[in-house]
């Protein structure tokens, strides 16, 4: 993540508004022209343009609906900002529900887009973030048993204390640029002792 | 000679005529603080406002200006009603008013509803772009950006940071901090003090024992004067502290503001679309024109943009036959204005001028004197997406990535 002070800029970047043709479009447009992003307008579906190629997402929280994606629900691939309408919870929570990463009030007025795509920008690189460090606790946490098999092997092999053995597969791991967890399965590899999976 | 009228019987309208009517009036209100905490500024924007309207009424224009004056006092829970009564009745399509970006932010509701126009002519920290709202002063890119691109070079890269602790001192540093990272500098120190403070001997005491190359000073109103009269005084004991060796810059200080305070702002340096001291006849025959009063307190860059926010309005309805406020805005979009600032073009995209920045050092007498004239009009980047934050010649050296993995 960036340092607070520093200033982000959106020049060159592209947008997908996915909205019916609308004065609240047009002055999207406006707003995305004077920060250099280049804005297309897309309604109802995305058929004939990609997804590809698109920076931010900016969709109709009032009469979107979930075929639009072509994900599951909160795992667009990029920052989204849900366009917001009606404050009906059913419309809010269904935005919510595809992860929007910002909102913009209806109806758009000359500010406000900017903010979004900073706050979305910082959302989405937090969920991001987020989710691979979940995989990879997780991927450590199935590998545990593993671990601790192959600190065992190493203790009896070469007759050291736990702490010594562990000290061998982490100097293996820098040497050979690999994590900890993979060193382990392969001197389990060797021996056919694998226990629990690896990886997710 | 000014009457007061009734048109406005509320107490903060007052209505100045501007003589017999001998063809249609245009009102224009006028919505600027001239007491409370930066009532210095709030004044110089009011002098050049009224000064604009008077010169415009001079002109023969087949209409007349009429100004509807509305003073908040300083205080910004005053602004949006203010503005509304000016704009609700119809009569008032232009507004050149505002100082602080947070007044600003108060009016805009107002004006958009209505689709009347803020000539807003004051420099501030950009992030904003009301298709309403005319920016009739500098933004970051022909401020901060520029004095820092003159200073780096001159001075050195290790800077000191000081500044009101409202939005304009803290994005003003922020952006600061931004180019200096971006070209190889430091911040030895920044530091904030509520408006109005005058409680700073400690920072410059900060300063004394830092040492930095220069100090960026974004105060504003009494605490920047007793920031200075501090900094002369450190100056003056210690050789190494005069401000032709450690300056300070600032993006703000003005012309009234030095006459006031000299001789301790000598040598400090600032930005701005204007200075007094230009010596060109244009310039020398727009001072000519003002009364001695407004002459006597100092015409700065806050009073000529106000001035030249009403030549721009006047401009617009000319070319408009007295058109809506929209269309005497795509008027001067498409025309460049001759104003004390120089040939005044609004940017098309983003309602902010094309404007020059040039650089001037405050003398003993309390005078400025320009130092580095602008190199020409600079185009307004109020989202600073264009602009390039590294000074000429001072990128540093891209960064080798680290080669070793940390494993975990």
């Amino acid at each position: 993540m960036s340092d607070s002070f520093s200033t982000p800029s959106f020049e060159g970047t592209s947008a997908l508004i996915l909205h019916r043709a609308h004065s609240n479009t047009e002055a999207l447009a406006r707003q995305f022209a004077r920060i250099g992003v280049s804005a297309v307008t897309v309604w109802p579906e995305v058929e004939g343009h990609s997804f590809d190629g698109y920076d931010f997402l900016l969709f109709d929280a009032d009469m979107g609906y979930d075929e639009q994606f072509p994900w599951a629900a909160g795992e667009a691939p990029i920052p989204t900002i849900a366009l917001i309408g009606s404050e009906a919870p059913g419309r809010v929570t269904w935005a919510v529900s595809h992860g929007a990463d910002a909102q913009l009030l209806k109806p758009i007025g000359s500010s406000g887009v900017y903010a979004a795509l900073v706050i979305a920008t910082h959302a989405f690189r937090r969920r991001k973030a987020l989710e691979s460090r979940v995989g990879e606790l997780a991927a450590r946490l199935a590998n545990r048993e593993n671990l601790a098999e192959a600190t065992a092997l190493l203790m009896v092999r070469h007759g050291v204390s736990a702490g010594a053995a562990y000290a061998r597969l982490r100097r293996q791991a820098m040497e050979e640029r690999r994590s900890i967890d993979d060193i382990a399965l392969s001197i389990l590899n060797e021996t056919g002792t694998v226990k629990g999976s690896h990886g997710l | 000679m000014r009457l007061t009228g009734e048109k406005y019987p509320c107490g903060a309208f007052v209505v100045l005529g501007t003589g017999v009517l001998t063809s249609r009036t245009i009102d224009i209100g006028v919505l600027f603080s001239r007491s409370g905490p930066y009532a210095d500024l709030g004044d110089q924007g009011y002098r050049g406002a009224i000064a604009g309207i008077e010169a415009v009424n001079r002109r023969g224009l087949p209409f007349r200006l009429s100004p509807v004056v509305a003073d908040p006092e300083g205080n910004t829970d005053r602004y949006a009603a203010l503005a509304h009564r000016l704009v609700s009745g119809g009569s008032v399509q232009h507004i050149v008013g505002c100082t602080t970006s947070w007044s600003r932010k108060e009016v805009i509701p107002a004006i958009e509803k209505t689709e009347a126009l803020l000539w807003y002519p004051c420099v501030y920290e950009g992030f904003e772009a009301s298709e309403n709202v005319v920016y009739v002063g500098a933004c970051a890119n022909q401020h901060i950006v520029p004095i820092l691109d003159f200073a780096l070079p001159l001075f050195g890269r290790r800077a000191f940071l000081v500044g009101s602790n409202y939005i304009w001192g803290w994005e003003t540093c922020r952006i600061a901090r931004d180019v200096l990272a971006h070209s190889g500098g430091e911040v030895l120190g920044e530091r904030h003090v509520p408006l109005g403070d005058t409680d700073i001997a400690h920072i410059v005491e900060e300063i004394r024992r830092k040492k930095p190359d220069f100090i960026l000073n974004s105060l504003i109103g009494p605490s920047s004067y007793r920031f200075l009269e501090a900094y002369h005084a450190l100056g003056r004991r210690d050789p190494d502290f005069a401000t032709g060796r450690r300056p300070v810059l600032s993006c703000n200080l003005s012309e009234n503001e030095i006459a006031r305070i000299a001789p301790v702002a000598e040598g400090h340096l600032t930005v701005a679309t204007y200075f007094e001291a230009d010596e060109g006849p244009a310039n020398a025959a727009f001072l000519e024109s003002l009364d001695a009063e407004d002459r006597r307190i100092g015409v700065s860059a806050f009073f000529a943009q106000a001035y030249a926010s009403v030549l721009m309005i006047a401009a617009g309805l000319d070319a408009t036959d007295g058109g809506r406020a929209m269309d005497v805005l795509s008027a001067v979009k498409a025309r460049d204005v001759a104003t004390p600032l120089g040939a005044l073009r609004v940017d098309a995209g983003n309602n902010h001028i094309h404007a020059e920045a040039h650089i001037a050092r405050a003398t003993a007498d309390g005078r400025f004197e320009i130092v580095r004239e602008s190199a020409g009009r600079i185009a307004p980047d109020p989202f600073l997406t264009r602009t390039n934050l590294a000074v000429p010649g001072m990128e540093p050296p891209a960064q080798p990535r680290p080669s070793l993995r940390i494993v975990k």
